[in-house]
């Protein structure tokens, strides 16, 4: 079968609903919040928004990547705590960034192919909570002194320990860097600028309109419709209502200022004009439509379609560009069918690099095997309410947030078709496509 | 039981020695566990295993013939009760004692009983699965050996305390032996209960097993003792806890000390008013150095000197009141369909209150779906819930993650969402007939046709507000005391049309948060407001009238209030008091007449605890501290010391009042029976438990004396003393409240 086919068979599935927790970079107002209660907080409040009766979900399927070590298949952890019931099984996806998009698409499956007609979908990340780890001496340091029987077995297992032990390997470091080509993301967004010629400039410019898309979302309530106020610990005294990044009059001047991270002599990527690393939870439900019509739901959206694709690790931030083709195929669709797109912002680089390739007809014949190129990525269209170098990138977290506020643009300004995808860590591309409904 | 079920029967058709339909019966294991055999405490026909004569001659005949048998090796002492071992000495027994020699006999003849279980020539093993309290402890204690489950259900302890005696059946002497003085004195003069795993820890049982496998696992233990292989779990006391045990319980000048501090802790805690804790804490002290049949004579003796006081006679009455309520339906003849219970609930109105219900309710693990009109007053909600849970954490009640998991079943909303699927709905905004109504009208009409609505309030008609209501039946009060985490009454309040559902529902919800509810009519102040109003009105009279503060206060607690009335306004907030007496005033009429004193104080902005001044000062965590300097000056009232006769009318003047108004809450059927009164009294405002409650004292005191009391007050102070007409005539045909 196709994926034209796959896509054409079946019933629709419907995105009914969703929330996501405002997003706060790593540190800040969400860090004393575990991921289990930030899924917890979204799909509880989600359920009640829906009145949907926890006993008719088939399945729960979530995203994340830093898995806390007190929470090993976070998705069941959520959704017992959230009041869904113990019978309904629940399993946690990871495909680096693109863990909640592929929850989202493992729903997708399983409504087409029959196996489920309610399906909650999503993504947890608290950054913040990302361990340090002991080093593998120190490691096998503890695990002899527990293994030795005498207090001399102890003591010669003691001896063996140097200061250098001590020094942490931080998770979400190694996370961030490519297992295989050896580069921090970072530094694949550096490789996409100078090959493809991207300025500071450019980077820095992308990174304002992102800000002031932004502010003005949060501004105006938009964002209002899509987030779930969640209370702060420790005294639970006070809520936050709004993302945390978004900065108003953020400047050229100021962004300016800030030195290239990734390469400091050479490079144009600065935290300014990357994503920050964030804490927050997306929350979506799924369901077969004439399910959902039965039970009185309208929904924000239909999926159409979706692809993943597979490039080069070094040049990840590409991903976009390999994915939405497949994507935009199997839907019978071209980019310029699409009204709106939600293209996530891991860099300034990345994403001016997918619009130049998507443009270019070298880049399709080269790389894509097609004749003509796959389409413009228009600015007026592109990440309308900004993206995650103003909101955050919370890593597992961001597929289904793209989803949830490209489906709510797009019903807000009756939009036929939208595109939601990413860029993936390893070197891979996620690309969904919502229909109006 | 599990696990053992199977097991047994095959054993019992090879036994040749099962003797069955009586209390206890004797089980032969000997093919699985070579040598034991167990002894099964079932009382026909008891949902618990109790002491009582007949048990007790039972247990004497059974011990006799087991004494005489040679193929025992270990016998087990099992319960086929499910959670319970043995629930202790039958209460109605001691209630039954008036005089100090049956109670001694009592005692003596018990102890006596389960002494000859320490004289088996086999070691006996006390199999404790479930509840074991006061005498089950102390038969317990009479094993050789204890061994318990890890089951929640496992409970020990010597409560005898609470019901204002002691443990008479030799545990005041086996318990020291067992623990230590120290540990023991602990237990009994608190009347605390232990797990079975703490059981172990404190060195009273020698091992605690999984209760899935119970009974299996003791037989194990049994057979290991019966071939002198078995090794016990407790621990031997070493070290530092070894040393204080020597200084403190070996030698006289210890042991002085620890007794003094006991003493010195329980007056401060009791003032002197329950005699049992002090009886115990001699009775310890007479018996060091002496013989073991001195010491369980000296504990008998003692016993009949605590069963026949007052102060026991009225915690029994008390207990079997609060027992008779957990299983009641709160409406009679009413038995409410298993289904009909409260699983999710909605809130409206996060402020302390709503926050302290919402953290009661997810304690319980009943999600709420909590709505206020602001994130601010959402917060306020939020904070609230998680200080009490931070407080639980604290205290180890529960771990950090217990709490956080169930925080999380609070969730907070600015709109109604949610509130189509819950079972119940309960409204805890302003105190304001009008905003109430408002929030009905907006609410009813998004709830399932069977959700139950219920107002917190403390003082608008339930009646009056159901109007509201397109389904009044559904309508009915939960009146929460504050605060609401600590105080153990709930009022359910029954409006005109409140539904027998309703009303049950709301009762049984009340037993499952653990607070003990009481089904009172819709009236002013319902029941114990109404009843408060009067004694605390009284006692602004007698401050305006020159008594000083602190003396009052003090006299209160001498009478055995929790706190004295001063200070009990300064809690509630004086603002609230005299809005809540006007209110009172309006309804009730003239007798209601709110004294202007606090008026005075709500001038001056003088609130009380909530914002640091009132009658007395107070720091910023709430802690009260001095009399207000300038309290005299603003009452315009200059403090006179009081005559021995006007202060021997203080109590008088503010408590038969008391009575005066719950004899006509009665008359008019506000509360349906005196023990709903006492209870409400008891648990809602802490009146005294060793009075019984507002009618057991009228009781005590007399009905005519309280009558001729209130008549001559009614001339010489005012005509609200005027006894009400319920109560002359109950005095008149020589009745009392309690009298049937």
């Amino acid at each position: 079968m196709s994926s034209t086919e796959f896509f054409n068979q079946g019933p629709e599935v419907w995105i009914v609903d969703g929330l996501r927790t405002p997003f706060a970079k790593s540190g800040t107002a969400l860090k004393d919040m575990k991921a289990v209660t930030l899924g917890v907080h979204t799909l509880r409040d989600l359920l009640y928004k829906m009145s949907l009766d926890p006993k008719t979900v088939d399945e729960v399927v979530i995203g994340n990547t830093g898995n806390p070590e007190d929470a090993a298949n976070i998705s069941r952890i959520i959704a017992l705590e959230s009041g869904i019931p113990q019978n309904v099984p629940a399993y946690t996806v990871h495909r680096n960034c693109a863990s909640a998009l592929e929850s989202v698409t493992q729903g997708v499956i399983k409504i087409k192919s029959g196996l489920a007609d309610i399906v909650v979908v999503g993504g947890t990340e608290s950054m913040s909570n990302m361990p340090l780890i002991y080093s593998k001496p120190m490691t096998n340091l503890f695990g002899q002194l527990m293994t030795a029987k005498t207090p001399a077995a102890k003591l010669n297992a003691l001896t063996k320990f140097r200061p250098g032990f001590l020094k942490p390997i931080i998770a979400i470091q190694e996370g961030l860097t490519d297992a295989v080509c050896g580069l921090n993301m970072g530094q694949t967004a550096e490789l996409l600028a100078k090959e493809n010629g991207i300025t500071r400039d450019d980077q820095d410019r992308f990174a304002v309109r992102s800000h002031e898309k932004a502010v003005a979302a949060t501004e105006s309530g938009r964002f209002k419709k899509e987030i779930s106020p969640i209370p702060l610990p420790p005294k639970y005294d006070k809520f936050l209502e709004e993302d945390v990044g978004p900065r108003k009059g953020q400047s050229l001047e100021a962004l300016g200022k800030l030195k290239p991270y990734f390469d400091r002599a050479n490079g144009t990527v600065t935290v300014g004009n990357a994503c920050p690393i964030t804490d927050g939870a997306c929350m979506l439900i799924l369901m077969r439509a004439d399910k959902a019509k039965a039970l009185g739901y309208r929904p924000l959206g239909k999926v159409r379609s979706f692809a993943w694709a597979g490039l080069e690790p070094e040049r990840m931030g590409l991903g976009p560009a390999y994915s939405s083709p497949k994507a935009l195929d199997a839907a019978g669709l071209q980019m310029k069918d699409m009204g709106l797109v939600e293209l996530n912002e891991a860099f300034a680089a990345q994403v001016i690099a997918v619009q130049k390739m998507s443009a270019s007809k070298k880049f399709a014949q080269e790389k894509l095997g097609r004749s003509e190129a796959v389409g413009e990525i228009r600015d007026e269209i592109l990440n309308v309410n900004g993206g995650a170098i103003a909101l955050g990138h919370p890593v597992g977290t961001t597929g289904a947030r793209l989803v949830l506020t490209l489906a709510k643009e797009m019903q807000i300004r009756d939009v036929q078709f939208g595109l939601a995808t990413l860029c993936i860590g390893g070197g891979q591309g996620g690309s969904l496509i919502v229909e109006k409904v | 039981m599990n696990g053992g079920i199977s097991m047994e029967k095959t054993q019992h058709s090879k036994s040749a020695s099962s003797d069955t339909g009586s209390t206890f019966r004797v089980v032969d294991y000997n093919t699985t566990f070579p040598g034991v055999f167990g002894l099964h405490f079932d009382l026909p026909g008891q949902k618990v295993n109790k002491l009582d004569d007949k048990v007790m001659g039972e247990l004497d005949a059974q011990i006799q013939k087991l004494a005489t048998r040679s193929d025992i090796k270990a016998l087990v002492i099992f319960s086929d009760k499910e959670g319970i071992f043995i629930a202790g000495a039958d209460i109605q027994m001691i209630q039954g004692v008036h005089d100090k020699e049956t109670g001694t006999k009592l005692a003596a003849s018990g102890q006596t009983v389960i002494a000859k279980l320490e004289k088996l020539k086999f070691p006996v093993i006390a199999a404790v699965n479930g509840a074991c309290m006061g005498g089950g402890t102390e038969l317990a204690l009479c094993c050789k050996m204890i061994v318990t489950s890890d089951s929640p259900s496992t409970k020990i302890a010597l409560p005898e305390v609470n019901l204002g005696i002691l443990p008479g059946f030799g545990g005041t002497v086996r318990l020291p032996e067992r623990i230590g003085l120290q540990a023991a004195m602990d237990y009994i003069l608190s009347g605390k209960t232990m797990d079975g795993q703490k059981a172990v820890k404190v060195g009273l049982a020698d091992a605690c097993v999984p209760a899935q496998d119970f009974k299996n696992r003791v037989l194990k233990i049994a057979a290991d003792v019966a071939a002198g292989k078995f090794r016990s779990q407790k621990r031997a006391v070493t070290g530092t806890a070894k040393l204080q045990k020597t200084l403190l319980e070996m030698n006289p000048i210890g042991r002085a000390v620890l007794f003094s501090q006991a003493k010195k802790m329980i007056l401060s805690r009791t003032r002197g008013k329950y005699p049992a804790p002090l009886k115990i804490l001699e009775l310890l002290n007479k018996q060091a150095g002496a013989s073991r049949d001195k010491k369980l004579k000296l504990e008998s003796i003692a016993f009949g000197e605590l069963a026949v006081t007052d102060v026991s006679k009225r915690l029994i009455e008390l207990f079997f009141a609060t027992e008779g309520i957990k299983k009641q339906s709160g409406v009679p003849g009413f038995k409410l369909d298993p289904k009909d219970k409260v699983t999710r609930m909605g809130l409206l109105g996060a402020g302390v209150m709503g926050g302290g219900i919402a953290q009661l309710m997810a304690h319980r693990n009943i999600p709420v779906r909590m709505k206020d009109i602001s994130y601010a007053g959402l917060s306020a909600g939020m904070a609230a819930s998680s200080k009490i849970f931070a407080g639980l954490v604290k205290k180890r009640k529960l771990t950090k993650r217990e709490a956080d998991i169930r925080l999380g079943l609070i969730s907070p909303t600015l709109d109604y969402s949610g509130f189509g699927a819950v079972d119940l709905v309960i409204e805890a905004v302003l105190e304001d007939m009008n905003v109430k109504k408002k929030v009905i009208k907006d609410v009813e009409p998004l709830l399932a046709k069977n959700t139950i609505f219920a107002t917190n309030t403390s003082s608008l008609s339930v009646t009056e507000m159901a109007t509201a209501c397109e389904r009044p039946e559904n309508f009915v009060g939960m009146h929460f005391f504050n605060p609401v985490h600590k105080m153990p009454l709930v009022e359910v309040i029954r409006g005109d049309k409140t539904s027998d559902r309703a009303a049950a529902m709301i009762f049984e919800l009340s037993k499952k948060l653990g607070k003990t509810p009481i089904v009172v009519k819709d009236g002013p102040g319902f029941l114990v407001n109404r009843l408060l109003m009067p004694y605390l009105n009284e006692a602004s009279y007698l401050m305006a009238e020159g008594a000083p503060i602190v003396e009052l206060d003090e006299h209160v607690l001498d009478f055995g209030m929790p706190m004295g009335p001063a200070t009990l306004l300064d809690e509630i907030g004086i603002d609230v008091a005299v809005k809540v007496a006007k209110v009172l005033h309006q309804q009730l009429g003239a007798r209601a007449l709110p004294c202007d004193l606090n008026d005075k104080l709500v001038a001056a902005k003088l609130y009380g605890k909530k914002n640091g001044t009132g009658f007395y000062l107070y720091d910023s965590k709430g802690v009260r501290g001095e009399l207000n300097p300038k309290i005299y000056s603003t009452l315009g009232v200059t403090p006179r010391s009081p005559s021995r006769a006007v202060k021997e009318e203080w109590i008088p003047r503010m408590i038969y009042l008391m009575i005066n108004e719950a004899a006509l809450c009665l008359h008019e059927k506000i509360a349906a029976t005196p023990e709903d009164v006492d209870i409400g009294m008891i648990m809602g405002t802490g009146f005294p438990p060793f009075r019984g409650g507002v009618l057991r004292y009228a009781d005590t005191v007399g009905l005519p004396a309280v009558v001729n009391k209130l008549q001559e007050l009614s001339k010489k102070v005012g005509p609200r003393f005027t006894p009400v007409q319920p109560l002359v005539e109950l005095a008149k045909a020589g009745k009392s409240f309690y009298s049937k």
